[in-house]
């Protein structure tokens, strides 16, 4: 009864790992498990930083393709100075701006980072995938891109959390690392400033995130498993 | 005219105004060559960054100091215009060290003139504007050139920029490479991609390439400056070198085995010559030679061939109309050849049987056939045997091979022992037990000659095969040495009636030459059949002394003609079966005597002439010179 009991959350585990799986299998990658289940194998820390920086580098490549693309489609205004003003909604999450910032920070801080900035950017995105596709102006090549997108975000935050419990395991990090993000840093579904923000700006913000996230997942593996890629 | 001015001047004042908001950074309009601007602003590794202007058509304002830029970083909400930390007035660049530079944070920087004219203005942000310096240590190695030699491939290696720090994770750069043809203007890039390390294929031999690669930041499209461009360039006679010697031993391996090929035709011709080109078997006539016909002497041949004296033995039935059919027992060379030669003295039935022969009481009398035939012998009837060795041992062969008989006849063989001279009788008796004492089945001869076929209808046998062996055996052990042996033969070839009694056997000497003497052969000639009615077979014991052929009996002056020997044969009555014909080594023939002649044995010391058409063993291709018919 116990072992029965106690094969709950392991279960639970590889369902989670299992859809996990399936969802970077997109990479190439081969199902992850935290501890050695039938079917999964354990996977080392690097390999596991690999991922999701391979992740992070795809999901910063579409979004680079479609501020590109928009670029080209709605040609905003040459003046750059009024996009100073331009205020993305996860501004309030303070972030490294610098190498040595980003180094300087603790490990747990900088995990903790990513994961609210991939919080932050759920919701914004499929609402923009929605938009995308009842708006006829787009293609389908776009739209797709847009729930690819949203899509990677939900996946690669999953992800950095398999990192995080992984290096708790290992005793890297401290204390478990937390998701929860400060209310400020998510917009309500309905605020006025939601619906000001235009999808341009969105995408601007949400390259100018993902790329963050890409460069201090880099950062931190190099930190912690400077082996081959550093 | 106020109005008008006041237009005019409001229009220019719009005018201005306009210009002035127009980003003169981003376009490209006829303006930028006369106000100043910004060039470009770029970061090598996204921690420091630059930005450059120009003074445009405005000379007077190229001077140091006379603008400067102002940059704002939007870090906090409320954000100020700062001046340039650090003016490099020559290359008029603002450059932005660590300290200053945030990434991910929104710059604007604007370029004053005097009483603060703005020029112009620019926003970006830090990410954006890197271009990575390109890649150091820029080098290749070949990796193999084509089988046919006309083309290479080329393993290019780089470092990556040193001023980007890519151990840390801060920049992930990827690397493009291209190259050309010396004389071309068209460069080839390859794929871009992350390692430092490119192959490049198909490059041709001979021509000179140019190789340079440049790298900017995933993700990102602004590529940093080219490297400096190597040569890369493989003439052609490092191909022709390892070519060379592989043509070298292609010709040189076909030689050789085109030698050997000869070498092996030359030295087995033969061989070759049997495979391909089988010898016809030469006609060849029984007891004729070949040099006969090569020398033209058809006289000869013809006496020969019709039987004439010393003619040979014909198998025309015409010519003996009253000899029984001869018949050809095939003698297997390889029984008598190996072994002892004891254990071949048994008759057919013995061999059949597979019974051991009785013992042999004259070592001289072999079967044997010592068949040095190495070559298929294509000649019909192998009754005879080939070879220097024949005279030696085919002769209880011979003896064996015509003597087939009965048990029946045993009595008459026995009485015919019994005849003999007395000394014998012992022996007689002992061989008559000896025979006795065997099965006496044993005795009865599978093999039966018809000696003649009775006009009744009835078929005369000669007597048996085996008990004739031992009569022989017996009668040329006891009888040779004694002179009385020859005339008891002589009464007891005189007092059997001879029937048609033309054929002779003739006993080789083993020990001796192939030749019977003289006197033998007249004996031989002359023996009478056996004493029964029936015909049998008389074996002729062998004799020490070297024989001389019965044709040159009528010579005298024949040199193979040997004074008498001094033991005289005992020769038993000849029995139907003829001798057999065969040329041995020395080109002799072995004769046959003719059918009508056979002059009476007791008279040894007849001259031969007395034999005129005794056959003798042996014709010699000279003697056949001398015959006349």
């Amino acid at each position: 009864m116990l072992g029965y009991i106690r094969s709950v959350p392991a279960v639970w585990r590889v369902l989670v790992c299992l859809v996990f799986c399936r969802n970077l299998t997109s990479i190439g990658a081969a199902p992850i498990c935290t501890n050695a289940q039938t079917g999964c194998q354990a996977l080392s820390l690097a390999n596991l930083f690999d991922r999701v920086i391979q992740h992070s580098a795809r999901m910063h490549g579409i979004s680079n393709d479609l501020h590109s693309e928009f670029e080209q489609y709605f040609l905003p205004s040459k003046n750059q100075i009024g996009r100073v003003s331009r205020n993305c909604h996860t501004s309030t999450i303070l972030t490294p701006n610098g190498k040595e910032n980003a180094q300087r920070m603790a490990r747990e801080e900088l995990t903790e980072v990513i994961l609210k900035l991939l919080m932050a950017w759920r919701d914004p995105l499929w609402r923009f995938h929605q938009g995308m596709a009842h708006n006829h102006d787009f293609n389908n090549f776009s739209s797709n891109k847009a729930l690819e997108m949203s899509d990677m975000v939900h996946e690669l935050r999953k992800g950095v959390e398999k990192v995080a419990d992984k290096m708790q395991m290992l005793g890297i990090i401290s204390n478990s690392v937390s998701s929860q993000v400060s209310p400020e840093a998510l917009l309500p579904s309905d605020s006025a400033e939601w619906h000001l923000m235009r999808d341009y700006d969105l995408l601007y913000c949400f390259r100018r995130d993902s790329n963050k996230v890409q460069n201090y997942l880099k950062i931190l593996k190099c930190r912690i498993v400077p082996e081959h890629g550093c | 005219g106020a109005e008008i001015n006041d237009t005019f001047s409001c229009l220019f004042m719009v005018l201005l105004w306009t210009l002035s908001l127009t980003p003169v950074f981003f376009c490209r309009c006829l303006l930028d060559s006369l106000e100043p601007h910004f060039t470009e602003c770029i970061s090598r590794d996204q921690e420091t960054f630059r930005c450059w202007w120009s003074p445009g058509s405005f000379h007077n304002l190229s001077s140091p100091g006379a603008l400067k830029v102002f940059y704002l970083r939007k870090v906090s909400p409320v954000s100020e215009w700062k001046e340039c930390p650090e003016y490099i007035h020559s290359k008029r660049e603002c450059f932005f060290d660590v300290n200053y530079t945030s990434v991910w944070v929104p710059y604007c920087i604007q370029l004053r003139g005097q009483n603060n004219i703005t020029f112009d203005d620019a926003c970006f942000t830090v990410e954006n504007i890197v271009r990575p310096d390109p890649p150091v240590s820029l080098n290749w190695t070949l990796l193999n050139i084509s089988p046919s030699g006309l083309s290479y491939d080329v393993m290019v290696n780089w470092e990556p920029p040193p001023t980007a720090d890519v151990e840390a994770g801060w920049m992930r750069i990827v690397y493009e490479i291209q190259y050309r043809e010396r004389n071309s203007t068209y460069w080839e890039a390859l794929e871009v991609q992350p390692h430092t390390q490119k192959t490049i294929y198909g490059l041709h031999i001979g021509k000179e390439y140019e190789v340079h690669i440049r790298s900017r930041m995933q993700a990102f499209s602004k590529f940093g400056e080219f490297s400096d461009p190597i040569f890369i360039h493989v003439t052609e006679l490092y191909s022709e070198e390892t070519t060379f010697p592989l043509t070298f031993i292609l010709v040189f391996g076909t030689l050789g085995i085109l030698i050997l090929l000869m070498l092996i035709l030359i030295f087995q011709q033969q061989r070759f010559m049997m495979i391909l080109l089988p010898p016809v078997p030469a006609p060849k006539i029984k007891g004729i030679d070949a040099e006969l016909l090569k020398k033209g002497k058809l006289d000869e041949l013809n006496l020969i061939l019709s039987g004439g004296i010393g003619g040979l033995h014909t198998y025309a039935p015409d010519f003996y109309p009253d000899e029984p059919w001869v018949e050809f027992i095939e003698v297997d060379p390889e029984d008598s050849a190996a072994g002892e030669k004891e254990d071949h003295q048994g008759s057919d039935t013995q061999r059949l049987l597979g019974l051991p022969p009785p013992v042999s009481l004259n070592h001289h009398l072999n079967i044997g056939c010592s068949s040095t035939i190495s070559f298929p012998d294509d000649d019909s009837g192998r009754a005879s045997c080939y070879g220097p060795d024949v005279p030696n041992q085919d002769t209880l062969i011979l003896m064996a091979a015509l003597l087939p008989g009965q048990a029946e006849e045993e009595e008459a063989t026995l009485d015919e022992v019994e005849r003999a001279p007395s000394p014998e009788g012992g022996e007689s008796h002992f061989v008559q037990s000896q025979t006795a004492g065997s099965h006496t089945w044993v005795n009865t001869d599978f093999y039966a000659q018809v000696s003649n076929v009775m006009p009744s209808g009835g078929v005369v046998l000669s007597p048996g095969q085996q008990l004739r062996i031992q009569e022989s055996t017996l009668s040329a052990e006891k009888e040779m040495q004694r002179k009385g042996k020859e005339i008891g033969a002589c009464e007891e070839t005189g007092e059997k009636k001879q029937k048609g009694l033309q054929f002779q056997l003739l006993v080789v000497d083993p020990e001796g030459g192939s030749y019977t003497t003289e006197s033998t052969a007249r004996q031989i000639s002359a023996a009478p059949n056996s004493p029964t009615p029936s015909e049998g077979y008389q074996t002729i014991p062998p004799q020490p002394a070297d024989a001389k052929p019965a044709a040159t009996a009528e010579d005298n002056q024949s040199p193979y003609i040997l004074p008498d020997s001094p033991q005289a044969p005992f020769f038993a009555p000849v029995g139907d079966y003829t001798v057999v014909q065969e040329v041995d080594s020395q080109h002799s023939l072995l004769l046959n005597p003719p059918p009508n002649l056979s002059p009476h044995p007791c008279m040894p010391q007849q001259p031969l002439k007395a034999l005129p058409a005794t056959p003798v063993a042996y014709v010699t291709p000279d003697l056949l010179g001398n015959l006349s018919p």
